[in-house]
């Protein structure tokens, strides 16, 4: 294997490591060597099993073979005592702190876990010099659930320093990140760099690699198939190259390619415009709602989407984006404002009626929201109809078996039988089973919360080309995305919210720039 | 195929492993074991006649075992069967009560009605207090059940008390002899013709019907299905009512039929048998029926034990709830034994 630099001894390494779940092979015999004192990516698509090997470097995932070996010691693999003994730490993808505790509080327990009896003040004491130490400004009284998600993240890795850690690996930290939260985060891992930290960053986007990592390494289809490599030798192109690999899909177009791997920015959507004249498939005016449990309240939200038109909704996680869906499903009440379909006012109508007008759902939550796992695959894809008659009509379950076939078929699902449940789909699999559902002939505007979230490249062009073409058959269409590459590609126009308010209006040329000044309420 | 046998198999297995631990049970205590499998196998299924006498107890848990299965296909575990069972019960003697006199074909159908109505309202508050303000339903209907005990105490030596009884166990005055749906041996074309009539109707509505698959949807995924638009209000609240008016059904089967007039604390486990019942039928329909045939046959041999193993009756409750142990165990161990696979 080529050394990158001649350290005599890496600060991790790892050894042909393989992890199965199940029929499923996640890794299979990875090797990576990785130098002190450096930032390494870790990239690839999902599925590619960088979060499994960040687990298992982390001693959360015992593999079935390799080892991993940290300063030149073998720790014992899926011991996460063992690991953490060793200096290595892991910031998750999906933070772990308590959302009750105070951060003073999830700092102690995160940190040891010791002791039952503490004082609050002592508690204070301890964390908030080391909090200002690494220049995280929160009140350590805060509780965790108050936090913005940049201030949560920042306060995990603080979590993750107290322990002297000597590497810290973190998994997609940059998921949930406004660009310039993004920004924020990378000045904090250079200054960890010159403490001397190793770092490992899982990241998605090649931009994002170029831009912080020392060495790179792709992983693809649960292999190493590239790195560590010098980033100083690799351009994004060669990349996106290693990282979609030959054998993907190949109508994958060159704007869609720089979108799945963040290569570059994609400036234009393709040239598209929507009729400004035709009666708009949806049109919000003023809507309010009421703050509740899952998100902000929207206030004075208005918004027309027309025909023939995708309009993306950019914004960081928690600002309304849930608010915004679940008010045009009716499954929130609205405080003040109307809402209405093709020029018919629907303020008042439940989500049936409104289904019953053409709209259409593709939930943020896949298997909580969108499926149910553990039923059977033709009653997960024939509710939609079902509800839209009396209660005691009667059935035909070997009717509705034979066309839920016909229609999982022809959005190309690969499943064994329709009885079988929902929950033995893979993602991408399990999500076109809600595209076949939510995107028949009928539909005339469609919500898409999050449709490509932990999907592979392939599935993903997959349910854009499935967007495109319902635009093409005179669709509205509404994407909630946290990935500004998916938006810029496919929407025609883009909103930003921000706190439950829509705070900017962008139609292509987009400038990455200027969006996410919005995404966060700075002012230009 | 193997989707239904796996569950049938796997009810089958709770039975065996309920007896085994029975057999231990009774050999610690001092009973002979052999004999008392002896006894509740000629008890259940061998004697002459077994197999009235299993239809006798089975088909009134058979109808109150379905409707349980209802309710808890749609998510709601609503365990106040018995509780429903005997407020339909007082709703039928009160029927009778007041109608006293007129016609039979007037007075059957009304009480049938009443008893319905009675079971129904049992479900009806824990129900809507689930479904508009969330107050768990395990808590509301177990109290039901206590309620309903207690209120058939108070109505069996109180207004429709027995004036002649003896004392010993309150009861209301027997039923006229021309409202009887049945003899006390308890088993008549009447009440068979009933059993069919709800099997026929509950495994249309369950897998034929548009509520069957939605109400099986949401007892697996509520927000899948709120996501979707459907009113879970109303699916779930016409399954508590569906549930409880068959209990109130199965109650009035019992006082019209078999027993004749209503006593205060008769058939205290009725309810409970059917939920047991509902599990090892896996909620299904077809299934339910032949379980209750078997636990109907165990509910017989209760009364043979005594006669031939010396066991008190009492000690087939300790066969049902060995049987009820292992019923929780379901989703995991038994799953893994089968090897049935699906992710998580």
């Amino acid at each position: 294997m080529p050394a990158t630099r001649d350290h005599p001894q890496p600060a991790l390494r790892c050894r042909d490591i393989s992890v199965n779940f199940g029929d499923v092979t996640a890794l299979s015999e990875v090797s990576a060597d990785f130098a002190p004192g450096m930032i390494h990516a870790v990239v690839g698509q999902n599925g590619a099993g960088k979060t499994t090997f960040a687990r298992v470097a982390a001693g959360l995932i015992r593999p079935d073979a390799g080892e991993v070996i940290v300063a030149g010691n073998a720790v014992r693999t899926g011991n996460v005592n063992d690991v953490r003994q060793a200096g290595v730490e892991l910031v998750h993808q999906s933070f772990a702190l308590p959302p009750s505790f105070t951060v003073a509080e999830a700092m102690e327990f995160g940190a040891s876990g010791s002791g039952f009896l503490y004082s609050r003040r002592k508690l204070e004491q301890r964390w908030q010099a080391h909090l200002e130490s690494l220049d995280v400004k929160v009140d350590d009284r805060a509780r965790v659930r108050d936090l913005p998600v940049e201030i949560q993240q920042s306060v995990e890795i603080a979590r993750a320093l107290v322990a002297d850690a000597k590497i810290l690996i973190l998994d997609e930290p940059t998921a949930v990140l406004s660009p310039s939260g993004i920004a924020n985060l990378f000045e904090r891992i250079e200054k960890l760099k010159q403490r001397g930290v190793t770092i490992i960053l899982i990241l998605h986007k090649i931009r994002e690699v170029l831009s912080v990592a020392d060495t790179v390494t792709v992983l693809r289809g649960g292999m190493r198939v590239e790195g560590p490599i010098d980033c100083a030798g690799i351009n994004a192109g060669q990349l996106a190259e290693l990282i979609i690999g030959s054998a993907a899909p190949r109508e994958i177009n060159a704007d869609d390619r720089v979108a799945l791997t963040g290569a570059g920015t994609v400036a234009h959507a393709e040239s598209h415009s929507a009729d400004t004249t035709a009666i708009p498939m949806l049109e919000m005016q003023s809507v309010s709602t009421h703050r509740d449990a899952e998100g902000p309240a929207l206030e004075d939200v208005s918004l027309v989407i027309r025909p023939h038109e995708i309009v993306g909704v950019a914004g960081v996680e928690g600002n309304g984006q849930r608010s915004l869906v679940r008010a045009l499903s009716a499954l929130s009440d609205l405080a003040g404002g109307t809402i209405s379909f093709e020029g018919t006012d629907v303020t008042r109508k439940p989500l049936s009626g409104r289904r019953a007008a053409g709209l259409r759902v593709i939930p943020f939550e896949r298997n909580v929201e969108g499926l149910s796992l553990s039923s059977a695959l033709w009653e997960n894809w024939s509710v939609r109809e079902l509800l839209q008659k009396s209660l005691l009509a009667l059935i035909k379950p070997a009717e509705l078996r034979k066309r839920c076939a016909q229609a999982l078929t022809s959005w190309s699902v690969v499943y064994n039988d329709v009885s079988q449940p929902a929950g033995a789909l893979s993602g991408g699999n399990a999500q076109k089973v809600i595209l076949a559902r939510e995107m028949d002939d009928d539909a005339r505007l469609i919500l898409a919360a999050q449709p490509t979230r932990g999907l592979d490249i392939g599935a993903t062009t997959f349910v854009w080309q499935s967007l495109r073409s319902a635009r093409e058959r005179g669709c509205g269409i509404l994407l909630i995305s946290s990935d500004l590459d998916e938006i810029f590609d496919i929407c025609d126009r883009v909103i930003v919210v921000l706190s439950g308010r829509i705070v900017g209006d962008f139609s292509a040329p987009y400038d990455i720039a200027e969006v996410g000044a919005a995404m966060t309420g700075a002012v230009r | 195929m193997r989707d239904r046998i796996v569950p049938v198999l796997r009810g089958l297995i709770f039975i065996v492993i309920g007896l085994v631990l029975c057999g231990v049970i009774f050999t610690i205590a001092g009973y002979s074991a052999p004999l008392m499998f002896q006894s509740i196998a000629e008890g259940a299924f061998l004697r002459p006649r077994a197999f009235e006498h299993a239809l006798r107890w089975g088909l009134p848990l058979f109808i109150t075992a379905v409707g349980v299965g209802i309710s808890f296909r749609a998510g709601y575990f609503n365990i106040g069967a018995q509780g429903q069972f005997y407020v339909g019960a007082i709703f039928a003697a009160f029927a009778a009560e007041w109608l006293n006199g007129a016609p039979a074909v007037l007075v059957i159908p009304a009480c049938f009605a009443a008893g319905m109505l009675g079971g129904a309202l049992w479900a009806f508050w824990p129900g809507l207090l689930r479904l508009k303000s969330g107050t768990d339903e395990v808590i509301t209907t177990l109290m039901g059940n206590f309620l309903a005990g207690l209120l058939l105490i108070y109505v069996t030596s109180g207004p429709l008390k027995d004036p002649s009884g003896s004392g010993q166990q309150a009861s209301s005055r027997p039923l006229d002899a021309a409202y009887r749906i049945s003899d006390s041996y308890g088993l008549s074309p009447t009440i068979v013709a009933i059993a069919l009539c709800v099997g026929t109707a509950m495994w249309i509505l369950v897998n034929r019907t548009a509520f069957g698959v939605l109400a099986g949807l949401a007892g697996r995924n509520a927000r899948m299905i709120e996501w979707q638009g459907a009113q879970l209000y109303r699916l779930g609240l016409s399954s508590f009512l569906i549930s409880g008016a068959l209990a109130g059904l199965a109650g009035t089967l019992e006082f019209m039929g078999p027993n004749g007039r209503l006593a205060s604390g008769f058939l205290p486990t009725h309810g409970f048998t059917a939920i047991l019942i509902a599990l090892v039928a896996n909620l299904s329909v077809v299934g339910t029926a032949f379980v209750s045939l078997f636990f109907g046959g165990l509910a017989s041999a209760a009364l043979f034990m005594p006669i031939m193993a010396g066991l008190p009756a009492a000690a087939i409750d300790i066969v049902n709830a060995a049987i009820a142990l292992f019923i929780t165990a379901k989703s995991n161990a038994i799953d893994r034994l089968f090897g049935s696979r699906g992710r998580k």
